[in-house]
């Protein structure tokens, strides 16, 4: 029973972080001059998103909410390397 | 009471060192956000967007990572998350410094502007041709 207390304690302090930290990042994307600055913030967004899946997996008890934030963390990475590669050659898949 | 029960201080242990991590890490996010909405250019808020990649999304993990083993009310659950957080934060700890680098590279290929520019001389020798 403590663990459970203790748990939503930490819950209590971290969710209201992340979701501000979430917030100031959208208004990054949504404010960008370039695409580079978009695509930063978006990935920045991916894993803040995927320690709150994380986190949320233990707070509600749901074990199947962490296979989300596998899916998460190498998508941000596959969004990095295509635009690296469009800004760079101006074209894909060559 | 501590020296009775090993089980139970090695639980308390891991809910601290796990509730611990994640706090900072919510820190260090919260940072490396206010960071990235107020420097002044792409590269000096690539410098904050790793404080909160790193900081705010290794530590954390990690942090997940530790504290689910100590939660009994899981099951066998804890263990599975456990793994997957554990292996999300290695994952990230690979790929995050190498996808922004490849993006800071293209980026200043591709020309964006830097606006309070001291000095930059990889454009100079881009320039005389001597990098291609």
């Amino acid at each position: 029973m403590e663990v459970h207390s203790l748990i939503n304690t930490i819950a209590m302090v971290v969710i209201p972080i992340y979701a501000v930290a979430a917030l100031l990042f959208v208004i990054r994307v949504l404010k960008g001059p370039t695409i580079p600055d978009m695509v930063l913030a978006i990935s920045c967004l991916s894993y803040d998103l995927c320690v709150l899946m994380c986190f949320l997996a233990i707070y509600i008890g749901s074990s199947l909410l962490v296979l989300g934030a596998l899916c998460l963390a190498l998508w941000a990475y596959i969004l990095d390397i295509s635009v690296a590669k469009y800004l760079e050659g101006r074209e894909l898949g060559e | 009471m501590l020296v009775q029960d090993p089980y139970s201080v090695l639980k308390l242990a891991a809910l601290i060192i796990g509730g611990v991590l994640t706090v900072v890490g919510a820190l260090c996010d919260l940072i490396g956000a206010i960071g990235l909405l107020r420097f002044p250019n792409y590269f000096v808020r690539l410098h904050a967007a790793t404080v909160a990649t790193i900081g705010g999304a290794v530590y954390p993990l990690f942090g997940v990572a530790i504290m689910s083993l100590a939660c009994d009310f899981l099951g066998v659950a804890r263990w599975f998350i456990s793994a997957i957080s554990f292996l999300t934060a290695i994952i990230i700890t690979l790929t995050a410094p190498t996808g922004s680098h490849a993006v800071a590279r293209a980026a200043h290929k591709a020309g964006v502007p830097v606006h309070p520019k001291a000095c930059d001389l990889l454009e100079e020798d881009r320039k005389r041709g001597v990098v291609k």
